[in-house]
């Protein structure tokens, strides 16, 4: 009596089951994403979902809860056995990885299709998501290196004006921990959570302003060992060894609370940071674009791009319902700004909402200066190499022959392989 | 009772299989699987390409993968005679047949139990060099804060100390319950002797342990020849990569630029020397018995 029961109900239950799942076509369709925003950019990021999903009623975004440790490694995973979501954000510098091994998907059609206008946004950070005259991701925004400075301070100090020269950026330097005791420059040069990458951020913008690469053309050998690298390093060298105007052993977290706190005059870090020390009381800072210490303006930037993996079996439903998701994200670039980010699409930028944020009229023309980082699947481990040899030399107050030489050796070994 | 036995077969078999399915799942599979990916060229994502022993010879002309292997040896060095000598000398606190042994023996172990993420923020924010509580107190006295975790003279020791807070209890807890196998009438005896501690401790405890002991110099030397965690999380290899261990370098190369092949390649050679390491110490041990 009771297991006849039991069937009874498994057969109600199938059918229920069954007159639910022909109800789902008139459902909103549902898209599933993964984003590696953690922290300050999480929630953000997060209330733009879930401001796209209210703004209508044909698609959902779904994401999983969890905040991926190493995004990169389980995206792969996901990526190798074909169940990766239906869209995901990359690093526009990740793309190399994974665009030659076929896993994402080629755009340019449901982009004319979805009637995207590539025009309307920044042609740089675009023109580095195509390989191969193919565009496999949107970029979602650029967040380049800026120069925050500390308004307070600089006005204790005397100083009229941000830094736009070397010569400059070391005396206004000195004049701060001269006349207010705080430190002149905190840039992390120390490995803790982080490499210290912004040493090495700073050294790629200051080859890139005296018209160097990081690497080659073809990305096979390094193009540092020059009077380019030489005077780049000796720069970087010189704040901490000769003028003393940066701490050793600063490592990341603590160069932004040097910051935070009022501690620093003067701070070199990605944009991300912005929303952050908004938040500070008490703080008042400016944030500009990376000095053109060498000349001409160029900084180091990353960009979040959005991407779609290839999926076991292609539904080009929810490829365009991917689109109207992208194309919306970028429209209102000017909510992702507010965790700091320069937004790609001029749609975003000239509206009076990215306008009225304060700080980011001082950097949003940054975007004209920033750089690509090598296009190598080799490129992370350079990126870690070159900082941790950046590290040392600077630790050791090596001279810049030594320096470059010791780097170079490393960086071709890598690129040999 | 033929019929009784099958029974109990049949039950051998099916209680030892959940085990043993998640084992061989688990374990077996992942290291014969290692060992195969070892002589191929493999990103995840692209198809596999076999290179013979190329992986192994890149291995000894790669200073990054000898470099980490020396950091490595330098936390052995380090750790293994500190770590059991101070979980020896914990134990002998904890065998004490009064309430404060009891006591000590559950304190003592507790930390072991913490996860490496949990242990290592933990040590991480202690020897903060700004803020951390180990530098307060140098201020306190006047002293100048130290870089514990991005000077390269401390680094290596700062993680070292805090791996002998965190499993020094390990080593306790098996000295001990050794320790307490041994017989009261061997202690009385030698005291009716006129023995005193330091005679008892040197002529009959440490003797008595020498199966332990071995037991312990092993599991210990596995364990600080694996060392991963607490040290990236507390310096992330740093400073300058003078302390980045072997498996963090296996993990980067395996998981951040995805070539799986040389990966394991490099952990193959670590499980050698690891093998004949312990190979060497255990023939060592019997031979002495």
């Amino acid at each position: 009596m009771k297991s006849r029961n039991l069937v009874l109900m498994a057969v109600f239950i199938l059918i229920a089951g069954m007159t639910l799942g022909a109800q789902t076509s008139q459902k909103p369709i549902e898209i599933g994403f993964w984003s590696l925003f953690t922290g300050g950019d999480g929630a953000f990021f997060d209330a733009m979902v879930k401001e796209f999903n209210a703004s209508q009623n044909e698609i959902v975004m779904k994401t999983d809860t969890v905040k991926f440790d190493n995004y990169y490694t389980k995206l792969t995973a996901a990526l190798a056995a074909k169940n990766a979501p239906d869209v995901v954000v990359m690093h526009q510098d990740r793309l190399s990885n994974f665009v030659p091994n076929g896993v994402l998907l080629p755009l340019d059609d449901y982009i004319k299709k979805a009637g995207i206008d590539m025009s309307t946004f920044e042609q740089g950070p675009v023109s580095n998501c195509r390989f191969d005259g193919k565009l496999y991701a949107i970029p979602m925004d650029v967040h380049p290196l800026i120069m925050y400075y500390n308004t307070d301070l600089f006005a204790k100090a005397g100083i009229p004006k941000a830094p736009v020269s070397l010569a400059e950026l070391i005396a206004d330097a000195q004049a701060i921990q001269e006349k207010t005791g705080a430190i002149g420059i905190a840039a992390d040069n120390t490995t803790a959570t982080y490499k210290a990458y912004t040493l090495t951020r700073m050294f790629m913008s200051m080859l890139k302003e005296q018209g160097y690469s990081t690497l080659n053309a073809n990305n096979t050998k390094a193009n540092f060992n020059n009077d380019a690298g030489a005077k780049a390093y000796q720069a970087l060298s010189d704040m901490v060894n000769k003028y003393k105007v940066t701490p050793k052993q600063l490592d990341y977290d603590s160069s932004v609370a040097d910051f935070k706190l009022g501690k620093a005059g003067i701070h070199f870090n990605g944009v991300w940071v912005t929303g952050s020390f908004e938040q500070q009381a008490g703080l008042n800072f400016a944030a500009v674009k990376f000095p053109a210490l060498f000349g001409t303006n160029a900084s180091w930037s990353g960009s979040h791009t959005f991407a779609v993996p290839v999926q076991k079996t292609f539904d080009e439903k929810k490829v365009m319902a991917v689109m109207t998701f992208i194309n919306w994200m970028t429209n209102h670039g000017y909510l992702w700004a507010k965790a700091g980010h320069v937004p790609t699409r001029k749609t975003a930028i000239d509206t009076p909402e990215f306008k009225s944020l304060p700080h980011r009229a001082g950097y949003a023309d940054a975007v004209k200066y920033t750089f690509a980082s090598p296009d190598t699947p080799k490129w992370p481990q350079c990126y870690d190499a070159i900082s941790d040899s950046l590290e040392e030399s600077v630790a050791l107050n090596r001279d810049a022959k030594t320096a470059l030489s010791n780097m170079e050796q490393v960086i071709n070994a890598i690129l040999a392989r | 009772m033929q019929h009784r036995n099958r029974y109990v077969a049949r039950d051998i078999a099916l209680f030892s299989a959940s085990y043993l399915i998640v084992y061989f799942a688990f374990l077996v599979f992942p290291v014969i699987y290692g060992i195969y990916l070892s002589f191929f060229d493999w990103n995840i994502l692209s198809t596999k390409k076999f290179i013979g022993f190329k992986n192994f010879v890149e291995a000894f002309g790669d200073p990054k993968f000898l470099a980490s292997f020396a950091h490595t040896c330098q936390f052995v060095l380090l750790s293994t005679p500190t770590i059991i000598i101070i979980g020896f000398l914990l134990a002998l606190i904890a065998v004490r047949p009064t309430k404060s042994g009891k006591v000590a023996e559950t304190v003592f172990f507790l930390p072991y139990i913490l996860s490496t993420t949990v242990v290592g923020t933990l040590w991480a924010w202690l020897f903060q060099k700004n803020f951390g509580l180990f530098n307060q107190i140098l201020a306190q006295f006047g002293l100048k804060p130290i870089g514990w975790l991005t000077d390269p003279r401390y680094a290596m020791a700062s993680i070292v100390g805090a791996t002998i807070w965190w499993t020094a209890g390990f080593n306790m807890i098996l000295f001990s319950a050794a320790i307490k196998q041994i017989p009261d009438e061997i202690y009385d005896s030698a005291r009716m002797d006129g023995a005193g501690r330091f005679a008892t401790l040197t002529k009959i405890t440490i003797p008595l342990l020498k199966d332990t002991t071995l037991l312990v110099v092993i599991l210990q030397l596995i364990a600080s020849f694996k060392v991963f965690g607490q040290a990236y999380v507390m310096t992330g290899g740093g400073p300058y990569a003078t302390t980045e261990v072997l498996v963090q370098y296996v993990y980067k190369t395996g998981f951040s630029y995805f070539r799986l092949g040389y990966a394991s390649a490099m952990s193959i050679l670590l499980f050698m020397v690891i093998l004949i390491i312990s190979g060497f110490q255990f023939i060592l041990g019997k031979e002495s018995k």
